[in-house]
């Protein structure tokens, strides 16, 4: 528990300022759809015109002149945000101690390595569940501020959980990179790196249309906004597919943590 | 009981030296020296011991339980002080031993609060804003306010002051005489001689000699510098008991072992300017002793 605690007071500024940043691109993204709504359908039609720029910036099927659709493209951003909050957040918690020299102090107390990787585990998701309140709150706030049919609510909501699972899996990926590698340094580089690969991948996808197998390997594609928005709900296969990620990320990462030396 | 036993133990770290067939044996309420130059592999042996790093082959045993399987455990009674300090920098002085406290089962404000008046610290100011000197200090009492049964300590008294390493050896000699174990590694043979009863010597990854401090006193080399007025024959100095011995111009340098008088003598009859008789550091004998 003194180390959960440790930890949630080390992360709290950075918490503060990445909800900040979130409530931001939430603020500004939706400030930029009260254009959209004025210039009424002819947006819908410059984008039916260009097809490929549609496609790279997630916005086919869907009615932009919508709160919730325009909302829907402003996701993937916030998704990009979370998960790289999460790559971050995963990969530090583990390797910082290695990285400032801390190791030492900390594994010469009674503690085994798997309780000191759980208790920061714990510390981690309060940091995404937080992320993701704010998230929710300020998109609630938001959208239904410019939505004027039903309520919204209901499917943001549901954008949360799928939030929820992609930071899940980047958070797992992060504290994977770190539990596995000697090298402390290489931890924060090799998780952010994946999510660039993945992210472009994704959008690669969009904008070719081939290869549709390749969607399952990047977590950008098991939740997009459109898709949950149009179907208001969660395709099971990719929550099973998630969870399925961040058990073998977590499973590596305690094995391979507990078993190797520490870089001190 | 053997507080300490390792068996054979053996760690290679890739391209660095590790340690290899280590067999040391530390008794309960014994004041343990572990000397050996930079590099030897004092750190690696420790940190071995303390499972931070995990043992190529051979095993070790802490209060007889084998440090790998029951690391946690063991460590319950176990203090620690590495030879380079590093602790949370936004963190202030007291939050860092309250933190330190907080992973024992015990409550351990009392001795803390001992500790920080014995070793004089500021626990209102923050850990990057200490020199290397408080920094180990606030090693030391994180190291020992939960009144372990095994003190570990790696290059202990470096960043201290001369009036501060008095303290705290009284500090170490108090904690033994109250049938603490203490393993103290150093490279420094005075910090060692004055402190500890026995004292393994490693080299090269391996435990060349363990010995009685007493004994070790007892080989009663000297090293011997001196500078004369004019030129020195170096025929004087063909005597028993003289190696290691360096001419160049007017000076000499060189190890003596046995008869002190009969040395003098010779020096006596030397034009000089100036002398020195010291004590041999590590490095001496390494060089006169273990070769």
């Amino acid at each position: 528990m003194n180390i959960v605690l440790r930890e949630l007071k080390a992360h709290r500024k950075s918490l503060i300022a990445w909800s900040v940043g979130m409530v931001f691109l939430i603020l500004a993204g939706m400030t930029k759809y009260s254009g959209f709504a004025n210039s009424g359908q002819s947006a819908n039609d410059l984008f039916k015109g260009l097809p490929g720029l549609a496609a790279a910036f997630g916005i086919e099927s869907v009615d932009l002149t919508q709160a919730i659709g325009f909302y829907s493209v402003l996701f993937l951003y916030i998704l990009v945000m979370t998960a790289i909050h999460g790559s971050l957040l995963g990969a530090e918690i583990i390797s910082k101690e290695e990285q400032e020299k801390t190791a030492e102090f900390l594994f010469s107390k009674p503690v085994t390595r798997t309780q000191v990787v759980t208790s920061k585990l714990f510390a981690a998701l309060v940091n995404l569940l937080a992320l993701n309140l704010v998230t929710l709150v300020a998109s609630v706030i938001m959208v239904g501020a410019y939505n004027t049919g039903e309520s919204v609510t209901p499917v943001i909501l549901l954008l949360m959980v799928g939030l929820f699972f992609v930071q899940l899996i980047f958070l797992s990926i992060g504290i994977a990179a770190a539990g596995i590698s000697k090298k402390p340094k290489l931890a924060a580089p090799v998780a952010t790196g994946l999510l660039l690969a993945a992210f472009f991948l994704s959008l690669w996808l969009d904008i070719t249309k081939k290869y549709p197998g390749l969607k399952y390997l990047t977590p950008f594609k098991y939740f997009e906004g459109r898709v949950i928005i149009n179907h208001n709900s969660l395709d099971p296969l990719y929550v099973a597919i998630s969870l399925g990620i961040v058990a073998v990320m977590l499973l590596a990462a305690y094995l391979r943590y507990n078993s190797r030396d520490l870089s001190v | 009981m053997n507080v300490i036993e390792t068996n054979k133990l053996t760690k290679s770290c890739g391209t660095a030296r590790g340690i290899i067939d280590v067999d040391l044996v530390v008794e309960e309420g014994e004041l343990y020296g572990f000397i050996g130059p930079n590099g030897a592999g004092k750190s690696t042996t420790i940190r071995t011991l303390l499972s931070l790093i995990y043992p190529t082959s051979g095993s070790a045993k802490i209060f007889g339980k084998d440090v790998v399987e029951f690391g946690a455990e063991i460590k319950e009674d176990i203090g620690y002080l590495p030879s380079e300090v590093f602790y949370y920098d936004n963190m202030k002085v007291k939050d860092l031993l309250n933190y330190s406290a907080s992973f024992y089962k015990k409550d351990c404000t009392k001795r803390m609060r001992e500790l920080v008046e014995i070793m004089d610290l500021d626990t209102h100011k923050r850990i990057d804003d200490l020199s290397y000197g408080n920094k180990k200090k606030v090693g030391i009492v994180q190291g020992l306010l939960h009144e372990p049964k095994l003190i570990i300590l790696d290059e202990p008294t470096g960043g201290l002051d001369p009036l501060m390493q008095q303290k705290f050896f009284n500090l170490l000699k108090e904690e033994n005489s109250k049938g603490v174990t203490i393993l103290l590694s150093s490279h420094i043979l005075g910090e060692v001689q004055r402190l500890c009863d026995r004292v393994a010597i490693i080299k090269e990854g391996r435990i060349v000699n363990v010995e009685k401090m007493s004994d070790l006193a007892k080989s009663n080399y000297s090293r011997f510098k001196l500078e004369s007025r004019t030129p020195i024959e170096k025929s004087l100095f063909a005597l028993d008991g003289v190696s290691g011995l360096k001419m160049e111009n007017n000076s000499v340098t060189f190890m003596f072992k046995g008869d002190i008088n009969s040395i003098i003598k010779i020096v006596a009859s030397i034009d000089l300017l100036t002398l020195w008789v010291e004590e041999p550091d590590l490095e001496d004998i390494f060089l006169h002793y273990y070769e």
